[in-house]
């Protein structure tokens, strides 16, 4: 469109009360678009996010951080006060159970688990300001307790024992094999899972290997990967709870 | 003086005559009910729109919705974002949010619909048999496209009757019914359809009539029955859940199926419908029987139970010669090659010679069937004379289907090579080269042109990386190189499938009445003898599945079965899907063909979240309803 008036201008030039107008004009134009930028720019000004969160998850009777997953595992749900309708914000938590968001507005949330791997908690009102930080105290589903994942020959051998915490079925054990620390169900190259689809008792032991000669494609000789075992409770939506991941450079 | 009176009659005649009439005429670009309704032309011109909005699952639908044609889908058929496929260049299994997204468009055809079935009734140039025809057709209509939504969403607010725009918005609300409401609602009017439809139409024979109605009762009750029972592999919870509007529970699981076994039974007893050539001599026959099927569905009336035509190249046909002839027929067409069959899904025919049984391609003389790993030179291959001797024996749908190495199409050998290994014993695999032995040039791909061979090389995404492409609807005729030139026309549903769901439904079900077993098992084993299969087998879930599987492939079934047996989040789940790749053995002379059996190359693990059986609703925000688990 300025194009246009341009063009028109130019062409009239000779004739002095349209090049006025078409002064005029453009002097008009130029004042519209400060007053849109400048306008533009104040309306845009909203503060940055200055709240943060962080936190870890814990075991109440271990203190021990639970283990998570990266990717499709536990998620922690955020309500922030004063919006309605209000579109709930999701945490993604950390592999080793903690857990940061250091973007989020100062306000009152209610905050609560939602995709776990432990037994649900009451939900909370939160005043999330400067550094704000709030740990969570579980009961994982699962305990994996005595894991040792070693290398003999060409085969991961790992052992472990399950301790459950509800009365529900184990569904399904795996040891998991991965480039990247943060290896787990989700993130995988290799996996050796078991159905198991039964309770199970604190003192059995359970063996599971990957060799990583049937493997090669994925798995090569003289390269370090990450391993990791981990059981799944069956309850809905339930996610995996896991000892340490291990490196191990495989043969 | 008179002229004053004058000016007043007049003014007076056009003001009071304005008031009276002006702001009353018919406007001249519409149409009411009783006008459009009083000729069968109209009503033709008011469901044909109907028809055309219909969520059928067709050539045209896809990632991006339906009718899509026209669209640059990439070649994204259902088929790849399943393990029957893969797309020859994006690893492409799910969108955000779900996939199928279709809520808009589906309520405003319900509001089209509910137009038809409270108007119908007001028209006084109906025949009331007519009347009660026409909103039979309304009835099927909805069933259809209610059940396009609950198996996207799962219960859905249920719109019966044409909502007047008021002030109050919130009294337009409707809260969603339950999942078991929504499917009810949908057999429900699968019964008002059937009630009053023809059994069969001299004209206009492509709109529904009382068999179609039952094809569809007999598809719905399936997909809910197979839910209920299958639910808890993959439960949810919420408050979505709670209340119901997700979720069937395991006890209706076999009321579902008896629906679905009645339905399909009142088909196969009284519709009159058979296979089309139901026994073939050969396999080589059979073969031909079931490629003429889809290439001219309208040739085969036994079957056909409900078709959706193309006319017009070039406006309103498809596009699968666009995007699925392998590259060396593509008649010009940028990005052919697009639908790669994988050897998961070639490994699950049965071979001739083992009635009963997947028979995956033995490649090596261990017989392992589940190394993945690529070539291995400790291996023994074992050698082919050809690249397609190792699919000998194999069904003839596999023939019919998928487009194997080095076979005829459209006049074509089609090269699908991915390597050699060289007299030395190097191996050359998915990578481009030349070599020289005893005087004769051998490249990796088959051939020194890319216009001659198609499969492997990453040129353009238009190479098939699973060592199959893809035939099934496809013309074997040239089609111009654009999109919407293709004009086959699609089966939404037919017999062949009623006897699926009628078997699947008995043996889920184990039901016994009205000689069910016996009945099942001859369903199953009609569509292999018209496969030219001649042993029967038993009748067990794992064959009909496979049965299943083989003989409605790339109907866009798939994706559904998946879903409603909640089969998919264990089936992806960093899963890579696989190929077989053709490598020329040059250590031996003459050389000979040996077969890889491998990763797919260029492909992401591939994960379904169980989230994903359910597809978000949107704009809750506005419409205050309840959202599905994990959105």
């Amino acid at each position: 469109m300025l194009a246009a008036i341009a063009k028109g201008g130019k062409n009239t030039g000779s004739m002095r009360h349209l090049k006025t107008n078409y002064v005029r004009m453009k002097r008009l134009l130029a004042i519209v678009a400060w007053a849109v930028l400048a306008s533009a720019c104040e309306l845009d000004n909203y503060d940055a996010p200055n709240a943060q969160l962080s936190g870890n998850i814990i075991d109440a009777e271990t203190n021990e951080l639970v283990q998570q997953d990266i990717i499709r595992g536990t998620t922690i749900k955020l309500i922030e006060h004063g919006y309605d309708p209000v579109q709930p914000q999701y945490l993604r938590v950390k592999n080793d159970g903690t857990y940061a968001n250091t973007l989020l507005f100062a306000n009152t949330y209610t905050i609560q688990p939602e995709l776990r791997n432990f037994v649900q908690v009451e939900e909370q009102e939160i005043q999330i300001g400067s550094d704000t930080k709030l740990d969570f105290r579980v009961q994982p589903y699962i305990r994996v307790k005595e894991a040792s994942i070693v290398k003999e020959g060409t085969k991961i051998v790992a052992t472990f024992k399950l301790q459950q915490t509800v009365p529900e079925v184990v569904s399904r054990i795996g040891l998991y094999a991965d480039a990247e620390p943060i290896v787990g169900e989700p993130i995988r190259d290799v996996a050796a899972e078991v159905q198991l689809g039964r309770t199970v008792d604190e003192d059995e032991t359970f063996t599971l290997v990957i060799d990583a000669a049937d493997n090669r494609a994925v798995l090569k000789s003289g390269n370090q990967y990450f391993f990791r075992v981990g059981a799944l409770i069956n309850v809905p939506e339930a996610k995996f709870n896991y000892a340490p991941a291990v490196a191990i450079t495989v043969d | 003086m008179k002229t004053r009176i004058f000016n007043i009659l007049l003014l007076s005649v056009i003001f009071f005559s304005g008031c009276r009439d002006v702001l009353d005429l018919r406007p001249l670009d519409k149409l009411d009910g009783e006008t459009l309704f009083a000729t069968p032309e109209g009503v033709r011109v008011y469901l044909a729109n109907l028809y055309g909005q219909l969520p059928i699952e067709d050539f045209s639908f896809g990632r991006l919705g339906f009718n899509t044609a026209n669209q640059n889908t990439g070649g994204i058929a259902p088929a790849t974002q399943t393990d029957d496929a893969a797309n020859s260049e994006f690893s492409h299994l799910l969108d955000g949010g779900g996939n199928y997204q279709w809520w808009d468009p589906g309520y405003k055809l319900i509001r089209d619909i509910n137009l038809l079935l409270e108007t119908i009734p007001t028209v006084s140039s109906l025949s009331d048999a007519d009347k009660a025809t026409l909103l039979s057709e309304g009835h099927f209509l909805r069933a259809f496209t209610y059940f396009a939504l609950v198996k996207r969403y799962g219960g859905v607010p249920l719109i019966t009757s044409v909502q007047q725009y008021t002030p109050d918005v919130e009294s337009l609300k409707v809260p969603r019914s339950t999942e078991k409401d929504t499917w009810d609602f949908v057999l429900a009017e699968c019964d008002a359809a059937i009630e009053s439809l023809p059994a069969s139409r001299t004209e206009d024979n492509r709109r529904a009539t009382k068999w179609v109605a039952y094809a569809l009762k007999s598809r719905a009750a399936l997909h809910a029955a197979s839910l209920a029972k299958y639910w808890s592999k993959a439960p949810l919870s919420g408050p979505a859940v709670s209340q119901g509007l997700v979720g069937l529970e395991s006890s209706l699981a076999n009321h579902y199926y008896e629906i679905c076994i009645e339905a399909s039974r009142k088909i196969m007893d009284e519709g009159g419908f058979s296979l089309h050539k139901p026994t073939p001599a050969s396999p080589e026959e059979a073969t031909a029987n079931y490629m003429e099927l889809f290439q001219n569905p309208n040739g085969a009336t036994g079957e056909v139970i409900f078709i959706k035509g193309y006319t017009n190249p070039g406006s309103s046909g498809h596009s699968y010669d666009f995007w699925f002839n392998p590259n060396q027929t593509s008649d010009g067409a940028p990005h052919p090659g697009r639908m790669n069959p994988t050897l998961d899904f070639v490994d699950l025919y049965e071979s001739y010679s083992n009635p009963g049984h997947s028979t995956p391609i033995v490649t090596t003389t261990d017989g392992n069937v589940t190394d993945y790993n690529g070539f291995n030179a400790n291996k023994t291959y074992l050698r082919f004379d050809t690249p397609y001797d190792i699919f000998k024996d194999k069904d003839a749908r596999l023939w019919a289907t998928v487009v194997l190495p080095g076979t005829e199409w459209k006049g074509k050998t089609i090269v699908i090579q991915g390597g050699y290994i060289q007299p030395d014993g190097t191996p050359k695999i998915e990578t481009k080269d030349q070599i020289t032995v005893n005087g004769a040039t051998y490249y990796t791909y088959g051939a020194a042109d890319w216009t001659n061979y198609s499969g492997f090389e990453v040129y353009l995404g238009n190479m098939t990386r699973t060592g199959f492409s893809f035939k099934k609807f496809l013309s074997p005729n040239p089609v111009p190189p654009n999109l919407t030139y293709s004009t086959t026309d699609w089966i939404e549903f037919r017999y062949a499938e009623i006897l699926l769901n009628y078997a699947e439904a008995v043996v889920e079900s184990n039901y016994t009445a009205n000689g069910a077993q016996a009945a099942a098992k001859d369903a199953i084993n009609a569509i292999r003898r018209r496969a030219g299969h001649t042993v029967a087998i038993e009748l067990n879930l794992e064959n009909v599945l496979r049965e299943r599987r083989v003989e409605l492939a790339f109907e866009n079934k798939r994706y559904w079965d998946l879903v409603r047996r909640r089969d998919y989040h264990e089936k992806f789940n960093n899963t890579i899907r696989k190929a077989l790749v053709p490598v020329l053995d040059l250590r031996v002379s003459p050389a000979k063909y040996i077969f890889i059996r491998k990763n797919l190359s260029r492909e992401n693990p591939l994960t379904f979240p169980t989230n994903f059986y359910y597809v978000s609703i949107p704009g809750i925000g506005a419409n205050g309803l309840v959202q599905n688990p994990q959105y």
